[in-house]
């Protein structure tokens, strides 16, 4: 009696899965914050302070444009870094306050 | 086999879980005072919750006995409550949802700005607005009820109770009356009930009754 | 309305457990919290221990009902099976432990939907097993088991069984009784043998060879009692409580039935629902629904099934490799129907595992292949597997 499993629930052998390099594209959280980050790259003085304390790594340096970029797709809004920051770069604003940013799952994850 | 009215409950996890139970058990609990037939109940995979996490909570309401009682979610809801607004950002929250249905949200933003986020928005019937954190400002964190046990600390004493208001008054489904008996803060669900707004988009399904 | 799980704190709260070990897991743990806010409110009076995982937690009741206390804990899943070294000691022992199971499938990999196969792979381990199928149910069954187990003439641990999800977190009516009615009904725990210094005993000594045999014939002698003390222990629970309960098997609609389901747990209400939507449509189908797996009701199945044309047991567990290639129930269906005069055909759906729904169209299609069967007067195939068929 043959056992035929439907193609969309199709699951991997043994259940062993690969894991991924660099972004997790399958595990978008960035509808987890509330807040985001904002900074002023004025008063920025590139000293990685938010690099290291993000513990979702979502600020890293844009080498070209010289400035700290912010990765929206995984930012889950903790503030650590708005409190780390000693040049009082960044600041929270409501994540409803942005147009920007919209992923629209359709389940949470 | 009757109509099963599908009514789900986005929030988020921990900070906000247990205003959407209390919304999603005191609507069932108030249509069953009325003689209807209900469920309510936590949506399994989305436990346990963890902080700002979206979740779902479930109420269904029938006017028979409910035969499908363990399916894990409510797949094509009727009414879709978001008791966090920037939750339409993140979550394609009119998923499976049929025409004419009914989305309300707390929020003191205007409906035109919310709508941005909600391109297929013009399926619905209706969008309703209540500020319920400017009507209640508590948000209560209790952990008793989460993972299947019981509520503790009572049902509506936050911002659940504004949106209970309003909900009563758009949907048509339960009186004032029967949620009033069953929340604890009624001065709240009596301002939600009068301050929400509604925007209407085409006609509403026969079953509803629209207030104003 | 309470859950299943809320439903079965309550239970152990009315039969005024003494001693409780939790260690959490879903989906069961809901019991444990119950419990422990019952504890700190002043409602329950008991000890509430953290055990360090799941084999310290039926280790510690253990010991708690050697030493004459009314012990309580719970697992799901793979808790069920990291805690299997403990079962028989905890059995053979005859310590009325009761451990209540929310199922949940085994890993790999981490799935919490319900499945059977964590607890029915305990059940040669000695204790009595059943499920249920409402959380009233869960309730009711927690009072009969504690006193089922303490019944002097028997001694044994008991699992009581629920579903994960389907039953342990979707509430439902439960009629929670009076203490005093309880009290009627239960009577203090007397440990025959309690572990004290009034009376030295040594429990689970090592023994010789020849010595193992009669402890399982022992063990094996008071099965033979349970019967009688189920019966006894429902006709008073229903007489005091006002239930309906049949000892051993709900049954519905099998007055005249032709085809029939074997279902066990909470999708047994499915079952009735889809059984009155093919009775309207001139199908005369009914279900057994086992409420006890140890001791298996060997006799009210062959009973139940004699007039039936064709059986359908619904597997929500696995046995890889089993006689049927399927699941477990049907083996025990199949031998339990052996000595009938006029076998009914017997076959057995894989549904429902891994927690899926099990809808009212697989019940249906069910149907439709025991009409088949009934036609061509045989089984065409052991295992059916709902969903994965072509």
């Amino acid at each position: 009696m043959p056992i035929k499993v439907p193609k969309d629930r199709e699951v991997p052998f043994g259940a062993i899965t690969p894991a991924p390099v660099g972004q997790q594209e399958l595990f978008i959280t960035s509808n987890w914050r509330i807040v985001r980050p904002v900074i002023d790259h004025e008063k920025c003085t590139r000293c990685f302070t938010c690099y290291a304390s993000c513990p979702d790594s979502c600020w890293s340096f844009n080498e070209k444009e010289e400035k700290m970029e912010w990765n929206w797709k995984f930012c889950k809004g903790c503030q650590i870094c708005i409190y780390e920051c000693p040049a009082d770069a960044l600041s929270a604003a409501p994540e409803l306050d942005f147009e920007d940013g919209v992923v629209r799952l359709e389940k949470p994850f | 086999m009757a109509k099963v009215t599908e009514i789900t409950v986005w929030t988020r996890g921990v900070v906000l879980d247990k205003e959407a139970r209390d919304v999603a058990n005191a609507f069932a609990q108030a249509a069953k005072t009325e003689g209807k037939f209900i469920q309510a109940f936590d949506n399994y995979e989305d436990l346990p919750d963890r902080v700002l996490v979206t979740t779902r909570k479930y109420a269904r309401i029938s006017d028979e006995e409910i035969v499908m009682k363990y399916e894990y979610a409510n797949h094509h809801p009727d009414v879709v409550v978001i008791v966090e607004p920037t939750i339409v950002k993140g979550i394609n929250v009119l998923k499976g949802m049929p025409e004419g249905g009914l989305l309300v949200i707390n929020t003191n933003r205007p409906i035109d700005y919310m709508l941005k986020f909600i391109p297929n928005a013009d399926m619905l019937g209706a969008i309703a607005t209540v500020d319920a954190d400017g009507i209640s400002g508590v948000r209560t964190v209790d952990f008793s009820g989460s993972e299947g046990g019981v509520d503790a600390a009572g049902i509506g004493s936050g911002i659940a109770a504004p949106i209970l208001g309003a909900m009563a008054r758009v949907t048509g489904m339960v009186k004032k009356e029967s949620l009033s008996k069953i929340v604890k803060d009624v001065a709240s669900l009596d301002r939600g009930y009068n301050e929400v707004k509604l925007q209407k988009f085409r006609k509403s399904r026969s079953e509803y009754f629209w207030g104003s | 309305m309470l859950s299943g799980c809320a439903a079965a704190a309550q239970g152990a709260k009315l039969a005024e457990v003494e001693v409780i070990c939790s260690y959490p897991i879903r989906p069961y743990t809901a019991i444990m919290m119950e419990l422990a806010r019952m504890v700190a409110n002043g409602e329950l009076d008991a000890e509430f221990i953290h055990g360090e995982g799941e084999h310290a937690q039926v280790s510690v009741v253990l010991g708690a009902s050697a030493a004459g206390a009314r012990a309580y804990t719970g697992s799901s899943g793979v808790g069920v099976t990291y805690a299997f070294e403990v079962y028989s000691p905890a059995a053979g022992g005859r310590y009325p432990l009761q451990m209540a199971i929310a199922d949940r499938t085994l890993d790999p990999p981490g799935d919490f939907g319900s499945e059977h196969t964590d607890a029915m792979s305990a059940r040669d381990q000695g204790w009595l097993m059943g499920w249920a199928a409402t959380p009233q149910e869960v309730l009711d069954n927690t009072l009969i088991n504690f006193r089922v187990g303490e019944d002097p003439a028997i001694m044994l641990p008991q699992f009581v069984c629920q579903d994960g999800y389907f039953l342990s977190h979707i509430p439902d009516k439960v009629i929670v009784p009076e203490l005093s009615q309880v009290r009627e009904f239960l009577p203090p725990y007397k440990a025959p043998h309690p572990l004290s210094t009034e009376c030295p005993v040594s429990h689970g000594p090592q023994i010789r060879p020849d010595q193992g045999a009669p402890m399982d014939a022992q063990r094996a002698a008071t099965f033979l009692e349970v019967p009688r003390v189920i019966e006894r222990a429902v006709a008073d629970y229903n007489r005091i409580f006002g239930r309906n309960y049949d000892p051993y098997l709900e049954k519905y609609k099998m007055e005249d039935a032709e085809v029939a389901y074997f279902i066990q747990g909470a999708h047994a209400n499915t079952c009735k629902a889809a059984i009155n939507r093919l009775r309207s449509k001139g199908l005369k189908a009914g279900m057994v629904r086992p409420r006890w797996v140890r001791p298996w009701p060997t006799q009210q199945i062959a009973e139940a099934f004699a007039k039936v044309k064709a059986v359908a047991s619904v597997e929500t567990s696995t046995s890889y490799g089993g006689a049927m290639r399927g699941g477990n129930l049907v083996h025990e269906l199949r031998a339990s129907l052996y000595d009938l005069e006029r076998r009914p055909l017997v076959t057995s759906f894989m549904a429902g595992l891994g927690g899926d729904v099990i809808l009212l169209e697989d019940f249906e299609y069910m149907a439709k292949i025991l009409t088949q069967m009934v036609q061509e007067k045989k089984t065409r195939q052991h295992v059916y597997w709902i969903g994965f068929e072509e």
